[in-house]
């Protein structure tokens, strides 16, 4: 009964891997493995978000559901996310707070007592579980060589007299529900292109022509050597499938000096993480996750029961 | 006031089957299988993957409406195989290869860490 697999083997390349980025080639698969991908780092990965925020006092210029949505927005460390519980479904507690399965704790105190303005941020949120806690960016900048930036996200800011005081629940969820819970700022994915020039035709072009025709692609893809006059390809990833090129050289009656093809089977990923989980995590998680997705659509014993007995009482119907 | 709750994109319904299985009354070896709360992601993936198989003479997935949070699956298959027979094999086959990737990946990332 068992039939042919039709199993592919992807391999990847990584070109460039930081906290929150990742660039790599993904081999021997399809575009519909590449966007599966895709579309699960976006909107299925779980990371940890503030889902149900109780105000004590709020006397700032922002108003509290204002306050509520802004402190959902902000990115928490979530390597935690994926061996913890939806609140929907946790057995231990009815999913208001308070349980280490499915729920972190968040308070916030803040008070302004002098003329200065007073920026209330992520950094004055205190979190009841270590591992959970506001994405600190510090470290990032400073690997980037930005100015060392220790402030935090702000929330809001309060003049003097001002106080706002709160309690939050952050929950377990995923960027289908809402994209606060996505732990993905971008993800893309291109083709592959293969990029050749007919040398015969090109060598029918004057340096002028030649010019001309590696100025007509908006991006940087054709360079022209100085010294060999020779146009090159310098760069084929820059190539935007335009066809600017395709038609300039249509234009100047020289059909098919270039030609550009994407290979099917090779794609080049760009994953920008918010920070709640490293970019090669992400990745990672997505392809646990599709897994899951994958399993949950088996077919379930009584349905393949159902349908043995509807093939016995088919055959049954018909040979009498 | 009466909006549907977020959830019932991806939950599936207390009561409610994950996978339905309707074989078709008129052509041999065809059946429309119906996979509750999922989209593209899932559809496009076991499509493009029963393609692959020899046997499936046909194969294609819909997402009827936008607001209907359920794919169709439809598979006819050559008679040496069935559509459960080729549904079954193209997950196991999207499996499969899901684990060489994070196998490949996870080697990919400690090489590539090491190396800087
Ligand atoms: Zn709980």
């Amino acid at each position: 009964m068992e039939g042919a697999s039709y199993q592919r083997f992807p391999k990847v390349k990584i070109r460039e891997l930081r906290d929150d980025y990742a660039k790599f080639e993904l081999h021997d698969t399809d575009v519909s493995m590449a966007n599966a991908l895709r579309r699960v780092m976006i909107a299925e990965v779980p990371t940890i978000a503030i889902d149900l925020v109780e105000i004590e006092v709020n006397s700032s210029v922002l108003n509290d559901e204002f306050i509520a949505h802004r402190l959902g927005l902000i990115p928490l460390t979530s390597e935690r996310a994926m061996s913890m519980r939806f609140s929907r479904d946790c057995d231990a507690c009815d999913g208001d707070g308070q349980c280490e399965f499915c729920s972190v704790e968040f308070h916030l105190r803040a008070k302004c007592h002098s003329d200065q303005t007073l920026d209330v941020s992520s950094k004055d949120l205190y979190s009841s579980d270590h591992t959970v806690v506001p994405v600190d960016f510090s470290d990032s900048a400073a690997a980037a060589g930005e100015a060392l930036d220790t402030k935090g996200i702000i929330i809001v800011k309060l003049r003097r007299g001002q106080e706002l005081r709160l309690r939050a629940i952050a929950r377990k969820g995923i960027g289908k529900d809402h994209a606060k819970w996505s732990p993905a700022a971008t993800v893309t994915f291109m083709y592959e292109p293969s990029i050749h020039i007919n040398e015969d035709l090109m060598e029918t072009l004057t340096l002028e022509e030649k010019t001309s025709w590696v100025e007509s692609s908006p991006t940087k893809v054709f360079e022209l050597d100085p010294v060999t006059h020779q146009v090159l390809v310098v760069d084929p990833e820059a190539y935007t499938y335009d066809d600017e090129v395709i038609k300039k050289a249509e234009a100047m009656g020289k059909a098919g000096l270039v030609d550009i093809t994407a290979k099917e089977d090779s794609f080049i990923f760009t994953v920008e993480s918010t920070g709640a989980i490293k970019a090669s995590q992400l990745i990672l998680n997505a392809i646990d996750i599709l897994k899951q997705k994958l399993d949950a659509v088996r077919l379930s014993d009584d349905t393949v029961e159902a349908d043995d007995q509807f093939g016995e009482l088919g055959a049954h119907m018909r040979g009498g | 006031m009466n909006v549907p709750d977020r959830y019932e994109r991806f939950v599936v319904p207390e009561g409610a089957k994950k996978v339905s299985y309707e074989r078709d009354t008129k052509i041999m070896n065809a059946a429309t299988f119906i996979v509750e709360r999922e989209d593209h992601t899932i559809g496009n993936i076991i499509r493009m993957q029963l393609h692959r198989d020899d046997n499936v003479l046909f194969a294609a997935y819909q997402l009827p409406h936008p607001l209907k949070y359920r794919i169709l699956v439809r598979i006819q298959t050559a008679s040496q195989s069935s559509p459960m027979q080729a549904y079954n094999q193209a997950i196991n086959d999207l499996d499969k290869e899901l684990d060489v990737l994070k196998y490949e990946l996870e080697g990919a990332f400690s090489r590539f860490s090491r190396s800087y």
